[in-house]
């Protein structure tokens, strides 16, 4: 039998011809390759979608060019988070041999934001980690709570229908204290029944009577000493029935004691009950760091939303550490699965731009309008392999319009946790946004002026503060407002004088759910104003509605306290005059004992 | 409809070629990587270079790559929890893997994937099996129905037309 031969020698030539083929196949579709994978890959890590006009490799350069590049907002589909004209990165090859991408220089050139889009940037199908910081920040938002600013309250007769009893706190309390007497009551009526002391000292006082009327000096010593002891029994016995007295008078004090303080308590449960009853009312707070979050908050909260979403996904993607990283496998008709990253210390990071020049442009004669030069060194997706922090500054170019001053200056140092980031921008000579406040029915037009921001960042604590000051701002009214109309004037009358505002949006705590912080020139003028405009009408409103909360609780407070009075005057009196009682009796019998008659 | 059409004739192609039961059963093997392990890979490189290179049965292997395809599918959830264990679970295995990230080229075989490592593995492991129950296969059929169907009136009927005249014609 002929051994059958292991190699097919004739098909080197076609494989490889094959594998030509697929290389030169490859080399063709190799910009929409690309183009596809930066879609796919920014779409995974904004959460909206990332679209490139066209995508140029240039394997002998050494260079990438990405053309039209637009970044979709993903709280805004319509409008994009930012959009280059031309990227152009320089290259090196070796690294792409282990599936990593090493920027040696990164040129921007017509970067804007907040441009409009044609079509939406909505995902169709965005996998659940995609955008996930996106949507959490956006829930951090939802979840602020700003108080409210409606003085609908003011002028209106009070509702006393809205109290609802069941809510007061001081008539809870009224029924505490009336169970907790009834109890008392019962448990010293059964201890009063069991002690029954009246008996035991009329039987004393018989005693004492006998001796008064008996002629001692003519006893004998049987008789003598029969007598001596029974005064000896009945002393013995009032020292024992006086002691029980006095133990239940201690407990009958303790316990008109808790029921006092039981009262006394319903002062401050009344104060609770009238903050209820002012709440229903829908007073405005006078205090200005609770004015302003109400005016500004809205505004605030857009402000910040960007920062805390650039500093987590910086979080997100630029984590220290070499530990194992997982990520979404590529789309495919089989299934993706998890594509595992094993970062090693003695290779290079999965991406490193090691300085990038990004041109940026912001359009229009908005806050920050007019061109500027960002420069980036370091950014990497292993800080800890590169082994240096992020840095990043920006200076303004050029144009006629945008801001005078600009400073910007960040550091992500990601290198070994905790991560600490700091930032610091400052804007001067800025057209700074106009605000519509709903809350007080105007717009805030606030003009020329300055804005700072700080921030620092250490592991997940996070501090922030943002100042705005316009030293010379406009008002303008607004139509429609909810507010009632002598309320609208009041307001438009504080405000409209305001010239010089200044704002502050603080963030402080958790990196994930920071609080915030708000407060302004603005809201401390509406409240200074609104306690001497108002003051009166506050205090008449205050008064109807106390005397309300009063009417419905003041009959039961004062069943409350004639029940405790009651209980003080009948039990504490009964038990008293039994304690004098056996007093006296106990001193009748010791005054009635003759000399010669000793009580061993 | 073109697919089914190609795998009747990959199937015919064969069980009736020249190729000895090994040959068609070791094509079989490498064809069931195709089909098992996601087609886009740096491995199915090699293994389409070692069905070319090595004799082993062309039909055979296209044979294996479509019947293991659909199974491929099937079988992804448990290669996606095979890797996963592989990769994540089993932290003695983390320096090997960040041997394989690391390496030029190597890295580009996708075997930090976890359905890519689990269905490799899991061809790794059947591929042998594999071999076995063709190889068996083919002897059956040979021996039994196959003889039959050169036989049959349907096959020399197809035999007789020119159109399989022509087909001839470009067979390798």
């Amino acid at each position: 039998m002929p051994r059958t031969k292991l190699f097919r020698w004739r098909a080197i030539v076609p494989l490889l011809l094959a594998f030509a083929l697929l290389a030169l196949g490859w080399w063709l579709l190799l910009d929409r390759l690309v183009e596809q994978g930066i879609e796919e890959t920014g779409a995974y890590l904004v959460g909206a979608r990332v679209d490139l006009e066209s995508a140029d490799v240039r394997l002998g350069e050494g260079t990438v060019v990405l053309r039209g590049l637009q970044v979709a907002n993903p709280n805004a589909p319509m409008s994009n988070l930012f959009e280059a004209e031309e990227v152009v990165a320089d290259l090196q090859w070796t690294p792409l041999l282990q599936r990593k991408v090493a920027v040696d220089t990164l040129a921007v050139r017509g970067m804007r934001f907040g441009t409009a889009r044609d079509q939406s940037g909505e995902l169709e199908n965005p996998s659940p980690q995609s955008g996930a910081v996106a949507r959490e920040v956006s829930a951090w938002a939802d979840a602020v709570r700003l108080p409210p600013l409606s003085l609908e309250g003011l002028g209106q007769v009070v509702d006393a229908a809205a109290v609802d009893p069941d809510s007061l706190r001081t008539l809870a309390a009224v029924r505490t204290i009336t169970a907790r007497a009834d109890e008392v009551r019962a448990a010293w009526d059964s201890a009063l029944a069991a002690l029954d002391p009246q008996p035991r000292i009329d039987s004393a006082q018989a005693l004492a009577q006998r001796l008064e009327d008996a002629d001692l000096g003519g006893l004998n010593v049987i008789g003598a000493t029969r007598l001596a002891g029974e005064v000896r029994t009945a002393l013995s016995d009032l020292g024992t029935l006086e002691e029980d007295v006095t133990a239940l008078g201690r407990n009958a004090q303790a316990g008109l004691t808790d029921l006092q303080t039981r009262l006394s308590g319903l002062a401050a449960a009344r104060q609770a009950d009238y903050a209820y009853a002012r709440g229903l009312l829908k007073l405005p707070s006078l205090d200005a760091p609770d004015i302003s979050p109400a005016i500004f908050g809205d505004a605030a909260i857009a402000w910040v939303q960007p920062v805390l979403y650039w500093l987590r996904l910086a979080e997100e993607h630029l984590p220290p550490g070499i530990d194992p990283r997982r990520y979404p496998g590529p789309k495919r008709p089989r299934r993706a699965g998890t594509t595992v990253e094993f970062p090693d210390s003695a290779s290079g990071p999965r991406f490193l731009m090691e300085y990038g020049e990004l041109g940026v442009e912001f359009a229009g004669e908005g806050m920050v309008a007019g061109e500027y030069l960002a420069r980036v060194t370091g950014l990497t997706s292993d800080p800890t392999l590169y082994g240096k922090p992020l840095e990043l500054s920006l200076s303004r170019s050029g144009a006629a319009v945008g801001p005078s001053n600009v400073g910007l200056r960040a550091l992500l140092d990601h290198v070994s946790a905790p991560v600490i980031d700091s930032l610091d921008a400052s804007l001067a000579g800025v057209q700074l946004p106009s605000l519509d406040l709903a809350a007080l029915g105007a717009r805030l037009v606030l003009g020329e002026g300055t804005t700072r921001l700080r921030l620092a960042r250490s592991g997940d604590q996070l501090g922030a503060r943002w100042s705005w000051h316009a030293p010379r701002a406009r008002w303008e009214r607004l139509r429609g407002t909810a507010s009632g109309e002598w309320a609208e004037e009041l307001l438009w009358r504080t405000v409209s004088g305001l010239r010089d505002v200044r704002i502050e949006v603080g963030l402080a705590g958790a990196v994930r759910e920071p609080a915030l912080s708000v407060q302004s020139n603005v809201g401390q003028a509406i409240a200074a104003s609104l306690r001497r405009e108002l003051g009166r009408e506050v205090e008449r409103v205050e008064r109807e509605m106390r005397a309300q909360v009063d009417a419905l609780v003041s009959d039961q407070v004062g069943r409350a306290r004639r029940g405790v009075a009651d209980l003080q005057r009948k039990y504490l009196d009964e038990i008293d005059g039994a304690r004098e009682a056996l007093d006296a009796v106990r001193r009748q019998l010791e005054r009635e004992l003759p000399g010669g008659i000793r009580i061993p | 409809m073109l697919t089914l059409l190609k795998l009747l004739q990959s199937f015919v192609r064969a069980l009736h070629s020249d190729g000895t039961p090994q040959q068609v059963a070791a094509g079989f093997a490498l064809g069931a990587a195709l089909g098992l392990t996601p087609l886009m890979s740096l491995h199915n490189l090699l293994v389409i270079a070692a069905i070319f290179l090595l004799r082993v049965s062309l039909p055979g292997a296209v044979l294996g790559w479509l019947i293991m395809l659909p199974l491929g599918f099937l079988l992804d959830p448990v290669f996606d929890a095979a890797g996963n264990a592989l990769l994540i679970e089993v932290g003695q295995l983390h320096p090997v893997w960040t041997a394989v990230y690391n390496t030029p080229v190597l890295s580009l075989s996708n075997v930090n994937n976890t359905v890519v490592l689990g269905s490799v593995v899991g061809w790794l492991v059947l591929a042998f099996p594999i071999f076995l129950v063709a190889r068996a296969g083919v002897r059956r059929y040979r021996a039994t129905l196959g003889p039959r169907i050169e036989r049959s009136r349907a096959v020399r009927a197809v035999r007789a037309t020119k159109l399989y005249n022509l087909y001839r014609l470009f067979q390798p």
